[in-house]
């Protein structure tokens, strides 16, 4: 009889916990902002300090602010780069401006980027967070924060990568890391991508 | 002792099985009841026309044109698909020789 009684009250017991932890899953679940890595920073937009060298694409339509610590770096004709580069010559800090070329459309930045990683340099890519309605210094543009890993080399990145309609063109502006080093080096390139000058 | 505490445990246990059984039972019986009344409602109508058809032959050619809008919906799910890239850049030192294609942090072209 005490055994049985004993017995009932393990079953008891397992089933209390068994709610318990079934109602705590589901609370974990329900409540906003559950997962604060993969919400997209608030992007306040702001001249970049005084010191900061400038970057104006070839076409006019975007200026593009960096770090002093950054040097300009060989890109595209029509884009404008500076980087941060190791002794070794890897990339600590990367940022990139570039006009509008293809089939970018605000509405979907984010799945394009992807599509575009994958089809292009990267083995694979991997969403983080993503924004549309960004506004910048004479825009408003459409943002992901994703990391991916190319195919030469195998590096590790992660960018920031916005999508900025101005009021003459579109442009493309890139803020790129080593993944290893993104949480030190985000503050610095977000502050870059808000300094972003679009007409 | 510990058979009335243990008593009442094994009835909250109960309670909150019963509680959850009946709220899956709820759910299934509100979302089943749908489909059946849209089929329901569904049924009877062509069978009305159908009915008052009969007599009037002229009716019935509208009937044809209302089964055509479906037909548009399909349409739909490709305007959502995101705009696939063009051509890739070759890799290793290719294309227009960017970092990007020598395992450097990806520019903002449009792989064009």
């Amino acid at each position: 009889m005490t055994a049985r009684i004993t017995r009932r009250g393990r079953y008891a017991l397992a089933m209390i916990a068994a709610a318990a932890a079934i109602t705590v899953a589901v609370v974990a679940f329900a409540l906003p902002g559950g997962s604060p890595g993969r919400t997209f920073p608030s992007l306040v937009p702001a001249a970049a300090p005084a010191g900061w060298p400038h970057l104006t694409l070839p076409d006019g339509t975007a200026v593009l602010s960096y770090p002093p610590s950054l040097r300009r770096v060989a890109g595209d004709k029509d884009a404008v780069s500076a980087a941060r580069l190791s002794p070794g010559g890897t990339y600590q800090l990367y940022l990139n401006a570039t006009p509008r070329q293809g089939a970018e459309r605000l509405r979907q930045w984010a799945a394009f980027r992807l599509s575009l990683l994958r089809s292009d340099d990267a083995a694979s890519a991997h969403e983080v967070a993503a924004a549309e309605g960004v506004k910048f210094r004479g825009g408003t543009g459409s943002c992901v924060i994703d990391n991916y890993v190319t195919r030469i080399g195998g590096h590790h990145y992660e960018e920031i990568a916005c999508l900025v309609q101005g009021q003459a063109a579109a442009s493309v502006i890139v803020a790129a890391a080593p993944a290893a080093a993104w949480v030190q080096a985000r503050p610095l390139l977000l502050q870059a991508v808000a300094a972003y000058l679009v007409r | 002792m510990s058979f009335p505490l243990a008593r009442s445990a094994a009835g909250l246990a109960l309670l909150a099985g019963l509680t959850a059984g009946c709220s899956t039972a709820v759910t299934a019986h509100s979302t089943a009841p749908k489909p059946t009344a849209t089929a329901h409602s569904a049924t009877p109508k062509p069978t009305a026309t159908a009915h008052s058809a009969a007599p009037k032959p002229v009716t019935t050619p509208p009937s044809p044109p209302v089964t055509t809008p479906p037909a548009t919906t399909p349409a739909a799910p490709p305007t959502t698909m995101p705009a696939q890239p063009a051509n890739p850049i070759p890799q290793g030192n290719g294309g227009d020789q960017d970092g990007d294609n020598n395992g450097g942090p990806s520019d903002g072209d449009g792989n064009i």
